[in-house]
């Protein structure tokens, strides 16, 4: 029995102790990873209890959109399918990942309240939890990402160790969306309508369904759109195509940033949080 | 083994609850107040406080056995609930040695659409143990409940007993140091509580601490060896059993 025997909790002391106690959180949380992978395990479990296909049928509704989109824009557009189809597949395959891990996280911790009211288990665990659950999905679409790369060809110049990186870059960043979402809407309940409505806004805005040449003339669009980021760097080289160094610099930028203000806030917050709930 | 032996240390202890409205949850409603008060954000203003513990001292060494007294809302489950870790005090500190087992809510990750054996193990994560752990008491486990094949089915289709059965026997699963329990939790028909008397008696015995919170007085001069109480937040002194009525009286 390895797990921690002695627990100290003590009052407010200021700051310092504040940010040690959740660094100290964070590092619980790692020690129970498995934790986290079993809790989001057994969510994915229950979900799709009973049906046949389980996860699949996301995998199977994302398929039928990415070929109806695909065929329809592509005849819009006026570009081969040979060109089109990966690209919307890869879009939607990796945007909602995105958008699940962001959504979800509204309710990290609402959804864990009886967890966290009377046990000592990290905050931390739970924010894991729903990436962890975010990443099985991932791993059921990867099917139709498989699929079009290798009946198009793509296979033979798609860079996946880089395609890899992006998928860290971004998850690194979609994980303290999550996690941030998380705490606010554990305090207002508004929030999580907030962040649906600019997840579906920023899905459009994001050259997802259309491609991001056509929009020649308006590049900040696309480059004061973090998402664009965040989708290129694991589109572009699994398309054959090179990311923009400019790709990474504002990914790693959002990733530091966005990590230590959200750190910051959970260190403030982070023994409120069971109160909000 | 080189470990300390378990206890329980709170000094000072208080915990302040800060009261949430159900309109203040509302961002539209705080945008607004921060206006009101003309930008003083620091201030939590408006945020009501009830103060649930105030200046809890205790202490409690293996072989202690402590049972709780007060009225509703006196901070019985409060106190039990900042001894798991969930709750974080305000002023003092907590500091417990010792696995810790707090089986205060028996539904706790208790999903009714999983079978008898996925919520066994779901709730024996979460209490800590590894995977390896549960599967080698799945079995002392299975039995204990009675379940039999039901085991294997939703736990939806179970009766009300039988959901007891399983949730008291998962979460007893684990072998504690220290026992938190709100109120003492024999469920079931007569011959499961007799089994569960049994299994109680035997995780307190193996606890070197057990604090139970209780309205049930004969229930406490059977389990406990010493006895507080709290009456709005206060905790008296931490007092011999036998002095049981005269705490009451007071």
């Amino acid at each position: 029995m390895d797990t921690a025997t002695h627990m100290l909790r003590t009052g407010q002391r200021g700051a310092l102790s504040q940010l040690q106690l959740a660094f100290r959180d964070l590092r619980n949380s790692f020690q129970r990873i498995g934790l986290a992978w079993s809790l989001a395990t057994h969510d994915v479990g229950s979900r799709y209890r009973g049906s046949i296909l389980g996860p699949f049928w996301i995998t199977l509704s994302m398929g039928l959109m990415v070929l109806g989109i695909g065929v329809v824009y592509a005849n819009l557009f006026h570009i081969s399918l040979q060109n089109f189809l990966p690209y919307v597949a890869l879009g939607i395959v990796f945007f909602g990942v995105m958008t699940g891990t962001i959504n979800e996280g509204c309710e990290t911790f609402v959804q864990a309240a009886g967890m966290l009211s009377q046990t000592s288990l990290p905050m931390f665990t739970f924010v894991w939890r729903t990436l962890f659950r975010n990443l099985i999905y991932l791993a059921h679409h990867l099917v139709i990402v498989v699929a079009v790369l290798a009946y198009y060809g793509y296979w033979r110049t798609a860079d996946p160790l880089v395609a890899l990186l992006g998928i860290a870059l971004m998850l690194l960043n979609a994980s303290w969306v999550s996690m941030l979402a998380g705490i606010a809407s554990a305090r207002f309940r508004d929030i999580p309508q907030i962040v649906v409505s600019v997840m579906q806004f920023a899905i459009f805005m994001t050259p997802v369904f259309w491609p991001a040449d056509k929009f020649d003339g308006h590049r900040e669009v696309l480059d004061f759109n973090p998402f664009y980021h965040l989708l290129q760097a694991v589109r572009a080289p699994l398309l054959g195509q090179a990311v923009a160094p400019l790709s990474y610099v504002v990914l790693v930028t959002m990733a530091l940033v966005g990590w230590s203000f959200t750190f910051a806030i959970f260190a403030r917050t982070r023994r409120r949080i069971v109160h909000y709930l | 083994m080189s470990q300390p032996p378990a206890s329980i240390t709170c000094t000072d202890l208080t915990l302040r609850f800060p009261v949430y409205g159900v309109d203040a949850k509302s961002l539209k409603k705080a945008l607004a107040r921060v206006v009101a008060v003309g930008g003083q954000l620091g201030r939590h203003a408006g945020v009501t406080d009830v103060t649930a513990l105030q200046g809890v001292n205790l202490q409690l060494k293996a072989g202690d056995r402590l049972g709780l007294i007060g009225h509703n809302g006196s901070g019985k489950t409060t106190l039990l609930r900042a001894l798991s870790g969930a709750y974080e005090p305000d002023e003092g500190t907590i500091e417990v040695q010792g696995r810790i087992a707090a089986l205060l809510d028996l539904s706790l990750g208790i999903d009714a659409t999983a079978t008898g054996y996925e919520n066994i193990r779901l709730r024996g994560r979460i209490a800590g143990l590894s995977s390896r752990e549960i599967d080698e008491r799945m079995d002392e486990l299975a039995a204990f409940t009675g379940l039999g094949p039901f085991l294997a089915m939703p736990v939806k289709t179970y009766s009300a007993g039988m959901q007891a059965r399983l949730a008291f026997a998962a979460a007893t699963a684990v072998e504690a140091d220290v026992l938190l329990m709100d109120e003492w939790i024999a469920v079931g028909d007569a011959d499961f509580q007799k089994l569960a008397h049994k299994r109680l008696l035997k995780l307190v015995e193996r606890a070197g601490i057990l604090v139970l919170a209780s309205h049930e007085v004969s229930l406490l001069r059977l389990y406990c060896n010493k006895v507080m109480r709290l009456e709005g937040g206060v905790a008296s002194e931490v007092v011999d059993i036998r002095r049981l009525d005269e705490l009451m009286a007071a």
